[in-house]
């Protein structure tokens, strides 16, 4: 465990590294990157303020805001890992890697850890802070309970895994075809609704948010985040991660199927 | 042709610092580094004249050749070529010249080589007749023919130094520069270029400058060399003078029969000069010795007489300096030693 | 009027030769494609959810939105057709020296920056932009007198020339930052603040998008003039200004920055 931490850890601190070399780049994303957060804000505003309803979808005003800046923080679990294995399969690295004894998904996985924290830290904490204070400041309302943090943290975690074992699964796609960019950005279109991260599950008609909750996807950015509004108690938070525990599990076996098989051609192309 | 007059060429660039810490430092530094790659260089070169540039990695020759293509502006200086200002009028300076850099080609990737052909008569406006003639020509010198179909992505290294060659020349420039042009390629197709390069230079009287490494090029090609190094120029003129005043040093290597007898040669003192100007080495694994001498003080047959003293010789081979050796020295002292 | 000539022609046969390497991979193309238009699908299904909520928008109809959705993408897409090799600068071709090439050649520099390359994903921009405003017209919610007829092809070639001065622009400053990349990508996602109506924003984010990074005047803004008959067509007016205005900003900063390349390998 302690020897496979010391290969593995690299990949995430390299990418901590790589990602802050960036330099004036780096402070530019950050305000790219929230651009669609204020979009959705000053959005929902106008869409409460022209509704005579206090609550759209199971939530008020106050909790939509926290909702979209939330969805944000949540974000950062979502690294472009399908985009890296599409560099790799391009520039020949994958091959490489199938020489080298470590395995490949564990790598990116890590370099997503990497990714993940960075994204976290800068600025998702600091917005997250930014919520707290308002909520209480401005909206009045009391502050998150530690318990609820907690909770909240151990749901991001199982999403994060959700995520990136999906992407992988995803980016094997890039063994087929070198041009994923229109897949990408179909990826990214439909992901932005499943996920809740565009506008809440709940605003879906009845049937198609069962289908959405079913789906992976919304344990990726909603789930984490209406735990954190405390929409979920009781046996339905219990039914909340244990639902994100199972996705894990069952996008972790596929992923090493999907591997298999494209490894064996891989090798069989001599790619 | 071409006249350079005390250009200089600064590059700024912010400082970078290693390591995680070094990377987060970065993020809140401006600090800047200033680097002169060119150095008041001026030359003038005539009409049909074939001039080697060179210098060690980084000394700035493509800096130069840039400048002169208009790709940059000098930061000090003035440029002319065939009477116009590269940096002034780019685009006239364009129609004059031809250039081909050796590690990136200027052909359409993807397409076969005849449609690039078509789209560089459209762009240097070539007209029907001087195409005609121009690719007659090219054929013959540069037998294009056989790979004219095909796209440049699939040509080997030498195919498409050709092509790219060819390419540079279908407008008929006045000037062709040529950074790197026989890199990679094997002998056979290195003199392929080289015969090219020549049969061009002489029924067009193109000038022609050459950046290289390769100091076959300068030998089979160039009547003068420039050499510059740090950015200065440390050496123009022939390549006979060049070899005069500095291809001195002659190595004379022996095969010996009595290697135990080789403790009992002390060959400068036996000769009369002193032992940095007859550098002797043996070579146990081959059993020869090796003797480095300056051809103006000392003469092989006395070297041989002295050593036959001693032990006999199976077998012996004279060399004179190459052109490669002297430049190497160039580099090190950072002059031309008059 | 023979320069003119000389560099459609030229137009023509690098365009030609283009699409000669890009039919080589019709998947690419159709994926790129349908990636395109399944994003904007999914735009317009938000706006649908969003109105299942309230009846109508600080005053605009779900129909009106959705036009001014489909009228911004009409030159969004003609731009992201024509001049997508600009992204390139930005991010690529300045820092690897491969501008060189440009620089080599007895040809204006930004027409062969633009003539390099045609970006076949807009289609699916122009597809739906295209689609929405015919949905609008059988609606019957446009105004369709021969003024706005003639305005309505004046606004999509302005607010294309915006488009293109935007990203001429901060893909300029990569001549003297080596990357412009980030500046440019943070520029261009500012047009979407421009699809819904610019009066839910704070004042500080109107003021930017209408006057600093002028996408307001290529889709909300014009977008209402042909919407409501009470708007004047002196937005159009204000909309060309600003085009050319920008357009020459963009092109001087352009050819300075060309004077100042440094090439690669330093």
């Amino acid at each position: 465990m302690v020897k496979s931490l010391k290969i593995y850890l690299p990949f995430a601190s390299n990418e901590l590294k790589r990602m802050m070399a960036y330099k004036g780049a780096f402070y530019l994303f950050i305000l790219i990157s929230l651009f669609k957060s204020f979009i959705s804000y000053y959005l929902w505003m106008a869409v409460y303020g022209s509704s005579d309803k206090g609550v759209l979808g199971g939530l008020s005003q106050s909790e939509m805001v926290v909702y979209v800046f939330m969805v944000y923080v949540t974000s950062a679990v979502m690294v472009p890992l399908s985009d890296w294995v599409s560099d790799d399969v391009i520039k020949g690295t994958v091959a490489m890697n199938l020489i080298k004894p470590i395995d490949y998904r564990l790598s990116l996985i890590f370099r997503a850890m990497g990714n993940m924290i960075y994204s976290f830290l800068t600025p998702g904490i600091l917005i997250w802070v930014g919520v707290e204070i308002y909520k209480v400041t401005v909206l009045g309302l009391a502050p998150v309970t530690v318990g609820r943090i907690i909770l909240y943290l151990i749901s991001c975690m199982m999403s994060f895994l959700i995520y990136v074992l999906f992407d992988f699964c995803f980016g094997m796609i890039a063994f087929f075809t070198t041009y994923i960019f229109g897949l990408l950005m179909v990826q990214g279109a439909l992901l932005s609704f499943l996920t809740g991260q565009l506008i809440p599950i709940s605003f879906f008609p009845g049937a198609v948010q069962n289908i959405f909750e079913f789906l992976p996807f919304s344990s990726i950015i909603y789930t984490p985040v209406m735990i954190y509004l405390g929409k979920y108690s009781g046996r339905m938070l219990g039914f909340a991660l244990l639902r994100q525990a199972v996705w894990v599990v069952i996008l972790y076996v596929l992923g090493s199927l999907i591997w298999k098989k494209v490894t064996k051609r891989l090798v069989v192309l001599g790619g | 042709m071409i006249e350079v007059n005390h250009i200089s060429k600064d590059f700024v660039s912010p400082k970078k610092y290693p390591g995680l810490s070094g990377a987060i430092k970065g993020l809140f530094s401006n600090e800047k580094i200033v680097k002169t790659a060119v150095d008041d260089i001026s030359f003038t070169i005539g009409k049909g004249e074939i001039v080697g540039y060179i210098g060690s990695n980084g000394a700035g020759k493509s800096t130069t050749i840039k400048i002169m293509t208009g790709i940059l502006n000098p930061t000090k200086g003035t440029c002319r070529v065939a009477g116009i200002d590269p940096s002034r009028k780019r685009r006239e300076n364009a129609q004059n010249i031809g250039v081909v850099f050796g590690q990136r080609t200027q052909l359409w990737w993807d397409l076969p080589l005849s449609e690039s052909f078509t789209i560089l008569k459209e762009i240097y406006n070539v007209s029907d007749e001087t195409y005609k003639e121009q690719m007659e020509f090219l054929n013959r010198v540069l037998e294009l023919q056989e790979f004219f179909d095909r796209p440049v992505r699939t040509l080997s290294l030498g195919q498409r130094m050709r092509a790219d060659l060819g390419a540079a020349l279908l407008h008929n420039p006045k000037v062709l520069y040529l950074d790197e042009p026989t890199i990679g390629l094997d002998l056979v197709v290195k003199d392929n270029i080289r015969e090219a390069i020549k049969e061009i230079n002489e029924k067009y009287q193109t000038t022609v400058i050459l950046t290289t490494h390769d100091i076959g090029d300068i030998e089979e090609l160039c009547s003068r060399i420039i050499i510059i190094d740090e950015g200065k120029k440390i050496y123009d003129g022939s390549l006979v003078d060049l070899k005069d005043t500095y291809g001195t040093k002659r190595k004379v290597t022996m095969e010996i029969r009595q290697p135990h007898k080789i403790k009992e040669l002390h060959l400068a003192e036996s000769l009369g000069i002193s032992d940095a100007e007859c550098i002797t080495e043996y070579d146990k694994e081959n059993n020869t010795l090796c003797v480095t001498f300056d051809k103006h003080k000392i003469q092989v047959p006395q070297i041989l007489s002295a050593v036959m003293e001693v032990l006999e010789i199976k077998d012996v081979q004279i060399q004179e300096t190459e052109l490669a050796q002297i430049v190497k020295e160039i580099y090190n002292h950072g002059t031309v030693e008059e | 009027m023979n320069t003119c000539k000389r560099y459609l022609r030229l137009y023509r046969v690098l365009i030609t030769q283009f699409l000669k390497t890009i039919m080589q991979s019709k998947v690419d193309f159709l994926m790129g494609l349908f990636g395109f238009f399944f994003a904007q699908i999914m735009g317009i299904a938000f706006l649908y959810l969003v109105f299942e909520q309230i009846p109508t928008l600080q005053g605009w109809t779900l129909d009106q939105l959705i036009f001014i959705y489909g009228f911004a993408q009409i030159p969004r897409g003609i731009d992201h057709l024509f001049t997508d090799n600009i992204w390139l600068v930005a991010w690529r071709i300045v820092i690897n020296g491969d501008f060189d090439r440009y620089m080599l050649r007895p040809m204006n520099i930004f027409f062969q920056v633009i003539a390099e390359k045609l970006q076949p994903d807009a289609l699916g921009e122009l597809l739906v932009g295209t689609i929405l405003v015919v949905r609008s017209l059988a609606k019957g919610i446009v105004i369709t007198d021969p003024l706005h007829f003639v305005l309505f092809f004046v606004s999509i070639f302005a607010g294309a020339l915006i488009y293109t001065s935007i990203k001429l622009f901060f893909a300029s400053l990569a001549f003297w930052i080596k990357s412009s990349g980030p500046f440019l990508q943070l520029a261009y996602e500012m047009a979407d603040f421009a699809k819904y109506p610019t009066e839910i924003y704070a004042k500080g984010i109107r003021f930017l998008i209408t006057w600093v990074v002028p996408f307001a005047f290529v889709a909300y803004l014009p977008a209402s003039f042909f919407l409501k008959s009470d708007t004047s067509a002196v937005i159009i007016g204000i909309e060309c200004g600003i085009a050319v205005i920008f357009w020459c900003i963009a092109y001087v900063v352009f050819d300075r920055g060309t004077h100042v390349y440094e090439s690669a390998g330093n």
